[in-house]
């Protein structure tokens, strides 16, 4: 610390401008200043190390006159910590580590040279950052309070007062008198940043009002929510900015006394603070006569010990007194009768820091930041589910999504965002429907949250909101101080409701009377603890209530976070509910016949999954948090294909119950359901329009993907059990059936009616429908698309239209899609196969118009780009005017949609888009005994969704003929669980074979597939999440 | 630590951090001492020493664990990473275990989110952790486990 000691006291505000210019006129022309962020958080990500490594090879090398290591406060972009800049030219390098230190000096320091793995890689671009100020973390932020962080040694006061420090405090004590402050405070608009946002300056004036000659200011520093952290880095990083403004603002309210409150969780800031203290003191500007104004001031601490009700001020008060941290009845509000009841101002740190930007810059500067009501900047923890977790500042009335993903850069592994959390266990969740709220005080509030200190906890669809309602109210209620019977006793009810429901243990009722509890504890409690204490709970069950009543009707949890209810994540995700660890632990013992009976315990299409599922597992696969999923689809297709036969020892079918049931359609949701009942003894006939099986398994799939001879082999299996399949035989009308003797009918006829694109020339015969071109050619009728094909659509049976042209020798393929790639519905592996395979794909586009010029095909697009959002959360794209241009073509195929195509005969009543409504847990149309699944019921979906709907109507349909329901088969043999060792240490998924891309010319499979080795290998990085304690 | 002391009564909140510094935990003999010394019936001094999580009423261990569980942590999966140390550990949050090694305590955010879920033993800081990296980290301290 550097005191000039024939300075120290300042006698004058002329004393305190020579000693500034004296400070910048001293500063050593350093070749260049190492700026070391040296917050918390990197130091827990090892920053101590990478300064010591500085120090050894600056002292080795003998360079200290040439560089300066400066160890600062918290730079913000913790994600990227440790965070090294290298002054003048700001260069920017993240993620260091000791073992980069003699190199950066070598090279960045001594030579200008940039080291390119430490520069920070804009993932959205992919291009390297050089700069500080270009980092898009930081862009978008306007840093007036964080940003000195950066610049000053936060124990050096002579750093602060050189970057303009202690400038506006002569102002405020020698050219404003008292109320002139006050009134410039509250001009500016600024309100508390502690949470409740009361305007400061009446809070200060209210104050210097009350009657008392010995007042008090406090500084509350007690930052309790979880995952804020802004105040701490404050602290630490710039702590006289937080003396400065408690100086000025006991001056404004006729206080000589100023006490920071802070937890004693974080000494960093507490050393810092007391080091900052004592040189303010040795410089005169904390004492008596600062700065021969008249007026004195000092300042104490005082260390919180772990009481999250601390927070509150009568609260902190009953503890900065010595004793228990217990809120007190208000009015008389603290302004009256506070610490030793005498009259206190207490306000939050980051409110403190504006003190001196509003007396330099003036009100008026800073109530043209922000909006109307709520002025000024806020800074923000991002953190959670987020790419770029770090401190954000932004002008009040910024939106959330550019905070999470302009400037947080969205979520990782690309998930979907699912709500953030604002203002702590006294806040509630923002759901994605309002991503574009502006943040500000009153509009976080009508939306069921408050502001809160700061904290922002990004949530993705991995988390359940049921679990997070009862974690705030489980911190709650251990915080809650006992006093009020309300809080005390309501919060342990709400947490004690909440974790039955967590464990699959609610009831009916439980909502409303969890709702009822939240508003009387509001209305009842005494301190804002308790009268936030409802938040969490309220909000999640107003925008998640769907997932509180899976939890209580269904004992479901979708996030599969809720260990009482799920067995592990990927067997959670699948809509079958397959045993995914089971079978992942046979595999890597050598036993895929086993595997195999494992898989055909919930599932007749173990192989047609292999090859082609959707993989909601793989999604979900907790290993995918670490490096990268799990390829369970693969592993699954490796059992399958080693298959023994073995399953079919433990299958058996029940005597026959002499019911007939008729299956309309042999797609997977048909043959599954025929499947199950045939099991149960049921007499099934399979009834197909086509003159093949399969339904889209063989008709929409290429066989390039699904090798016809494994379709087949498994359509056969179906047919061993007893179900009788007719093809070419259309059904019109179920009265027919049901006269024919039927007891019970399935439609699983599916929905290949193509959607239109409602433009014009769209009905020119060269415009295919794409369900109807892959059809014929699975069919293998003879099609040539000509040279230049144009498929619009974004989903797998766009990409799987794309690569089936190319098959036919089509020259180019292009496919347009008019939203982004990230919102591509298609499978990210088979988009990567398609570019492989040569096909071009345009994104934000869309076809307004076909003609025919010269025999061919004329298509004019639109270029698209991003407007407002709909229900869904997603941005809907609006065509950019003039922006119009045409390509030619010789044919164009149509992947964007399709409907289902119910008979009138049915006599079934359907939805909006002609899909057959059904009872979601019966699978039951309005017409009795009929029930259906699949496409038909949904649009469409997949594989595994319409085998999942097919076992739904199997279980009910067994029921309805008089059965158990119990459709489930014991076919793997009985086992220990043997757990094997999870393999530490950060492993990708081990690629498989594929054909290369330019042998991809036939129909040939693509996706080669694991050998032996290879799946035990992936088998071995599954973490067994089935082993966790429950 | 220093508080703006105008109220003759002493403070309680101070003499009870000193203690705890001192012996790593509140010992009883400790707690009569001050309610003696002080002039206030026992069950004051115990009033506050329960009411604040800083203070501990048993003795530590040879290392000492802390599993964050704030809300950032929490959503990437720390009551996991706390249910494998109890089962490693074989003892509780606020326990020691029987051999006097390792004692458990959960906070609620430790403001190193970027690195979460995060574990500390000993002032040292364990980033992203997984209830598969439990066991290496805790044999790390100490091989007793």
């Amino acid at each position: 610390m550097t005191i000039y000691s024939d300075v120290k006291p300042i006698q004058t505000a002329i004393d305190l401008e020579n000693l500034r210019r004296r400070i910048s006129e001293e500063k050593l022309p350093q070749l260049s200043c190492i700026s070391l962020c040296a917050g918390t958080g990197c130091r827990a990500a090892g920053s101590e190390e990478v300064r010591d490594a500085f120090i050894k090879e600056i002292e080795g090398k003998g360079l200290k006159v040439k560089l300066q290591v400066k160890e600062t406060g918290c730079h913000g972009f913790c994600e990227r910590g440790p965070i090294v800049v290298i002054h003048p030219r700001k260069i920017f390098y993240q993620k260091v580590g000791p073992e980069d230190i003699p190199e950066i000096i070598s090279e960045t320091l001594l030579k200008g040279k940039i080291i390119e793995r430490l520069l920070y890689v804009d993932p959205l671009t992919n291009q390297q950052i050089l700069y500080e100020p270009d980092v898009p973390f930081y862009k978008k932020q306007k840093r007036i309070i964080l940003g000195a962080n950066g610049e000053i040694v936060p124990t050096e006061i002579n750093d602060y007062i050189a970057i303009n420090g202690y400038s506006a405090l002569p102002k405020a004590l020698l050219k404003m008198s008292p109320e002139e402050v006050i009134d410039e405070i509250k001009m500016s608009g600024l309100r508390g940043r502690g949470g409740a946002g009361f305007a400061t300056g009446s809070k200060w004036e209210l104050c210097r009002k009350a009657q008392g000659d010995i007042k008090y200011v406090i500084c509350n520093a007690d930052e309790g929510d979880p995952g804020a952290y802004m105040n701490r880095s404050l602290l630490e990083g710039n702590p006289h900015s937080v003396i400065e403004g408690m100086i000025i603002g006991g001056y404004a309210i006729g206080a000589s006394e100023g006490i920071i409150y802070v937890r004693d969780e974080y000494p960093l800031a507490v050393k810092h603070c007391k080091l900052a203290i004592e040189s303010a003191k040795d410089y005169g500007l904390l004492g008596n006569n600062i700065l021969d104004s008249g007026s004195n001031f000092d300042i104490t601490i005082s260390m919180g010990a772990g009481a999250f009700v601390c927070g509150e001020e009568t609260a902190l008060i009953a503890s900065i007194e010595g004793g228990r941290g217990t809120p007190r009845q208000r009015p008389p509000f603290p302004a009256q009768r506070g610490l030793w009841n005498r009259p206190t101002n207490i306000n939050n740190v980051e409110t403190w820091a504006n003190v001196p930007l509003i007396i330099n810059k003036g009100a008026k500067w800073f109530s043209e930041i922000g909006t109307a009501k709520s002025k000024g900047t806020k800074v923000f923890s991002l953190v959670g589910k987020i790419n770029s977790t770090g401190l954000v500042e932004v002008p009040l009335g910024t939106t959330l999504r550019e905070i999470i993903y302009d400037i947080g850069g969205g979520i990782p592994g690309n998930r979907q965002f699912k709500a953030v959390q604002t203002g702590g266990p006294s806040g509630g969740c923002i759901p994605a429907a309002l991503l574009d709220l502006p943040i500000e005080y009153e509009s976080l509030k009508k939306a069921g949250s408050i502001m809160g200190s700061g904290g922002m906890i990004v949530m993705d669809e991995n988390t359940c909101m049921v679990d997070i309602a009862r974690y705030y109210t489980a911190f709650l209620n251990d915080e809650s101080c006992g006093k009020c019977f309300s809080c005390r006793k309501g919060t342990q009810r709400m947490q004690e409701i909440l974790t039955d429901i967590t464990q699959g243990k609610g009831k009916e009722g439980d909502i409303e009377l969890l709702e009822e509890l939240a508003s009387t504890i509001r209305d009842v409690s005494l301190c804002g603890l308790g009268q936030t204490a409802g938040n969490p709970v309220l909000a999640t069950i107003r925008y998640f209530r769907e997932e509180y009543e899976e939890h209580i009707r269904k004992h479901h949890c979708r996030a599969g976070v809720c260990k009482a209810l799920v067995k592990s994540p990927c067997q959670n995700a699948c809509p079958a509910g397959i045993d995914v660890p089971r079978y992942i632990r046979l595999i890597n013992e050598g036993k895929p016949g086993e595997a195999v009976a494992v898989i055909r315990e919930k599932v007749p299409f173990p192989a047609v999954l292999g090859y082609v599922c959707l993989h909601f597992c793989e999604r979900k696969c907790r290993r995918g948090e670490v490096d990268e999923a799990l390829a369970i689809k693969m592993l699954k297709r490796f059992a399958a294909d080693h298959d023994d036969g073995s399953w079919k020892k433990n299958a058996r079918n029940l005597p026959p119950t002499g019911k007939k049931v008729a299956v309309i359609g042999s797609g997977p949701a048909g043959l599954t359901t025929a499947y199950y009942l045939a099991r149960r003894g049921h007499y099934v006939t399979v009834l197909e329009a086509e003159r093949v099986t399969g339904g889209m398994m063989r008709l929409g799939i290429p066989a390039f993907r699904l090798p016809r001879q494994i379709l087949d082999s498994e359509i056969d299996e179906i047919k061993a059990v007893g179900v009788d399949i007719k093809v070419n035989s259309r059904v019109e009308s179920l009265d027919d059936l049901f006269n024919h003797g039927y007891d019970a009918v399935f439609a699983g006829i599916g929905a290949y009616l193509s959607r239109n694109m409602e433009i014009e020339g769209e009905d020119d015969a060269a415009v295919l429908n794409g369900i109807d071109f892959l059809r014929d050619v699975n069919m293998g009728v003879k099609i040539n698309p000509g040279n230049k094909v144009l498929v619009v659509g974004g989903g797998n049976a766009a990409i799987d239209s794309a690569r089936t042209a190319l098959r036919l020798g089509v020259a180019e393929v292009a496919i347009a899609y008019r939203r982004t790639y990230a919102a591509m519905p298609a499978s990210p592996e088979e988009v990567k196969e398609a570019v492989e395979e040569g096909v071009k794909l345009d994104f934000l586009v869309t076809p307004v118009k076909i003609s025919r010029v010269n025999g061919r095909l004329k298509v004019e697009f639109v270029r698209m780009e991003l407007g407002n959002m709909d229900d869904s959360g997603r941005r809907q794209p609006v065509p950019i005017k003039g922006s119009e241009f045409s390509g030619e073509y010789d044919t164009v195929i149509k992947n964007i949609g399709d409907r289902p195509a119910v008979p009138g005969g049915y006599g079934l009543s359907l939805g909006k888009s002609g899909e057959i409504t059904v009872d979601p847990d019966t699978m039951a149309t309005s017409r009795k005994g009929v029930y259906a699944g699949g496409d038909v019921i949904s649009g469409p979906a997949s594989v595994i969704e319409a085998i999942a709907a097919g076992r739904k109507a199997a279980v009910s349909i067994d029921r309805y003929l008089g059965g158990t329901g119990n459709i489930d088969e014991k076919l793997a043999p009985a086992e220990e669980l043997t757990p094997f060792a999870v393999e530490e240490g950060e492993r990708c998924r081990l690629p498989f074979s594929m054909l290369p891309p330019d042998k991809r010319k036939s129909f040939d499979l693509v996706e080669i597939g694991y050998d032996r080795n290879q799946a035990v290998n992936e088998c071995k990085r599954c973490l067994r999440c089935d082993l966790e304690s429950h | 630590m220093e508080v703006s002391d105008k109220k003759k009564e002493v403070n309680l909140l101070s003499l009870l951090r000193e203690v705890q510094e001192e012996y790593g935990y509140l010992p009883e003999e400790k707690l009569r001492e001050i309610a003696t010394g002080v002039g206030r019936p026992l069950i004051d001094v115990y009033s506050v020493a329960t009411f604040y999580k800083s203070f501990s009423l048993t003795p530590r261990g040879r290392h000492h664990v802390k599993v964050c569980l704030g809300t950032a942590c929490h959503v990437r999966g720390s009551n996991r990473v706390l249910d494998a140390t109890k089962d490693k550990l074989g003892i509780q949050p606020g326990e020691t275990s029987e051999n006097g090694e390792f004692s458990l305590e959960t906070v609620m955010c430790l403001g190193c989110c970027a690195i979460g879920p995060v574990m500390v033993i000993d002032n040292k800081y364990y980033g992203q952790m997984s209830p598969a990296k439990v066991e290496t980290v805790l044999k790390r301290q100490s091989e007793k486990l």
